[in-house]
């Protein structure tokens, strides 16, 4: 859950509507229509990104007036789908994904079992990325996979579908490099070897 | 009760948009006093500078010597060549250091090779104004003719073939057609990389797109992770273009020379080895602390804020031995479950006071204000820390204090400690006040002792140097 007590802004007049803002948006708050940034309030996550990558500096972010509560409930998305998406990405139920917001991975699987389709409505939809913006982003993005999302890279350098994990590491690779501690590490996050690969990396 | 000395100053630091104004150090406190590393452990060598941009000569005369060893036939007219600085190293005795062994390194590229193009790029972490800062504080625009570009993890980005899968890198790290990896040896963030292949982390960080830093952190354990940066450095991509490594070497007491080499797993054996003797005794020394106050007095992120060349975060996760590898999770992002290790879980910090830092904008703290009550000088500061989206939590557990005397005073009494330890960026000594003092000199021949004839024989072997 995140709450979100600040709201992007902008000087419209110097804008040179070079497009940055909008690529670091993580929820897609951000559109450009005719050259200019038109910012949706109610899907702004307060993160400040465009903020500070604005190069002409012409971005604040404001306190909103109402605070936006961010989340989705577990009683919002069935707890059987949500507990299936997070066997088959491999990912523990109780780890905070978003360690800014202290988001567990399970609610993010409820996003995607409620329906977000892509790793920005999975943003908008529970606040991760409000944050630093960068830890979050894999396990949503393995999550996004094991649900069957979409996991073209959208236009520009948003994200890219990277989404490996200690399961997927081959035989091949772990005789390369026997010190990796590939199988103690399987064997103390996966005591009961619940875990395995994802069948295919996007 | 040992007489109390003057604290020593620690390095100056440059003014950045992400902390507050500069504020006067604590150390010029009454009661603040100076405890030498070299006088805990008498065995570590003396530092080869003292930060100071005055005091660098030795620094370069190190990188010259090292270089002097390593084979730049490779690098030829028709080639272009980016040397790869990483953030963290402008944090380290204030930077000046790293700075000098960057500017150094072009000097004898430009002396030793025809290639002429030679760039430099700032690898940063996260905000998108750090590099122009460093670039104009370090004076790298002139040194480099211009020819300087930050980089981060945002920036648009190359996929590159592994061994273990396709991964993600910056794509201007490598706009050139070779790159020399210039690198610092601080182990930083123990707690995360175990000090397990920590030469080659930047591979997976610092010239990495989020993407990739997210699998390395989320998606691995700590001792796991390490096959990420290692695979990203045997890829083709990268051998292809890497030229050489140069490191800057440096214990608890600083500086202590240049390692440069194209075998770049040599150098990590080498800094494996000093660091176990070294950093490990500091380690096991801030583990004596069973309670204090700790103050932020910096111009880095809190977390990463030396004192006596060890970082903030080693005190706050200092619950297990970071160097243990038979620990599967210091501080990590990936649980035992039904055991899971909360990041600022030593209960030896009973209370943080911020005199100056940078705010999180990127270095998430959230868990930390749950245990060790915060304490935030002054209102300008506050309002930072109020406007971080990456501690949205933060605030509202901080107090904002009108002064730092008053801030060490409330955190002591409330965490029933005497003991206070400064983190402000000190190598070679740690500023804190007498009863600390105490405690570390009465605590060191311990540690030295249980870290020489316990420890370092169960690290070496647990890494495969004995």
């Amino acid at each position: 859950m995140a709450v979100v007590k600040y709201v992007a802004d902008y000087e419209v007049e110097p804008c040179t509507g070079c497009n940055q803002c909008d690529i670091v948006c993580p929820s897609k708050a951000i559109t450009m229509v005719a050259g200019k940034p038109i910012i949706d309030d109610d899907l702004c996550i307060g993160c400040g990104r465009c903020v500070d990558r604005c190069p002409e500096d012409i971005m604040w972010m404001t306190q909103r007036t109402d605070q936006l509560t961010v989340t989705v409930r577990p009683e919002e998305a069935a707890q059987d789908k949500v507990a299936a998406l997070l066997l088959k990405a491999g990912i523990d139920a109780n780890v905070s994904v978003c360690v800014c917001t202290l988001t567990p991975a399970s609610e993010i699987a409820a996003s995607i079992v409620k329906g977000a389709r892509n790793l920005e409505e999975v943003s908008a939809a529970t606040g991760m990325r409000s944050g630093c913006g960068i830890y979050c982003v894999a396990p949503a993005l393995r999550l996004l996979q094991a649900a069957g999302a979409d996991m073209s890279p959208p236009k520009g350098f948003r994200w890219y579908p990277l989404t490996l994990s200690l399961w997927d590491i081959s035989d091949e690779a772990r005789a390369r490099y026997p010190d990796a501690f590939i199988d103690e590490d399987r064997a103390a996050f996966d005591p009961e070897g619940k875990f395995g690969p994802m069948k295919e990396q996007a | 009760m040992s007489a109390l000395a003057h604290a020593l100053a620690p390095p100056a630091f440059m003014h950045s948009d992400y902390g507050p104004e500069l504020k006067p150090h604590v150390h010029t406190l009454p009661g603040m006093t100076s405890v030498g590393v070299g006088d805990l452990f008498p065995s570590f060598a003396p530092a080869i500078t003292s930060g100071d941009p005055g005091d660098l000569e030795r620094v370069r005369a190190e990188t010259r010597a090292s270089l002097a060893k390593v084979d730049m036939s490779g690098l030829t007219a028709d080639d272009s060549v980016n040397i790869l600085a990483s953030e963290h190293g402008f944090g380290l005795m204030g930077g000046w250091p790293y700075a000098e062994m960057i500017k150094t390194i072009r000097e004898v590229v430009l002396k030793r090779t025809p290639c002429r193009r030679i760039n430099l790029r700032l690898a940063i972490y996260r905000g998108f104004r750090e590099a122009d800062e460093v670039n104009a504080h370090f004076g790298f625009e002139e040194a480099f003719e211009g020819r300087v570009k930050g980089l981060g993890p945002f920036d648009p980005g190359v996929k590159v073939d592994t061994t273990i899968g396709p991964m993600y890198l910056v794509k201007r790290a490598f706009d050139a057609t070779k790159f020399i990896h210039a690198y610092y040896d601080d182990p930083r963030e123990m707690y995360f990389n175990r000090l397990l292949y920590k030469s080659f982390k930047s591979f997976c960080m610092s010239y990495a797109r989020f993407e990739t830093r997210s699998v390395y952190h989320s998606l691995f354990g700590n001792r796991s992770g390490s096959i990420i940066p290692r695979a990203l450095f045997d890829c083709a991509y990268i051998q292809q273009r890497y030229a050489f490594s140069s490191v800057l070497r440096t214990t608890p007491m600083g500086v202590i020379g240049v390692d440069a080499t194209q075998d770049l797993y040599a150098i990590d054996r080498r800094i494996t080895e000093s660091h176990l003797e070294t950093y490990g005794r500091m380690q096991r020394l801030f583990a004596e602390i069973k309670d204090c106050v700790a103050v932020w007095d910096g111009g880095r992120w809190g977390y990463y804020l030396h004192a006596g060349g060890l970082i903030f975060g080693t005190l706050l996760t200092n619950h297990h031995d970071a160097f243990d590898l038979d620990e599967p999770v210091v501080a990590g992002f990936m649980q035992v479950p039904g055991a899971p290790v909360n990041f600022s879980k030593n209960k030896a910090l009973r209370g943080i006071v911020v005199n100056q830092a940078w705010v999180g904008a990127g270095i998430p703290y959230v868990t930390m204000p749950f245990t060790s009550p915060m304490y935030i000088v002054g209102d300008e500061q506050a309002k930072l820390w109020r406007e971080d989206p990456t501690n949205p939590l933060l605030i509202d557990r901080a107090k904002v204090v009108d002064s730092v005397e008053s801030g060490i005073r409330a955190a002591c009494e409330k965490g029933q400690t005497d003991k206070v330890i400064v983190f402000d960026g000190s190598y070679g000594h740690i500023t804190c006040n007498a009863p600390m003092a105490d405690l570390l000199r009465s605590s060191a021949p311990k540690v030295d002792r249980e870290v020489a004839e316990t420890l370092l024989p169960k690290w070496k072997m647990q890494r495969g140097l004995v």
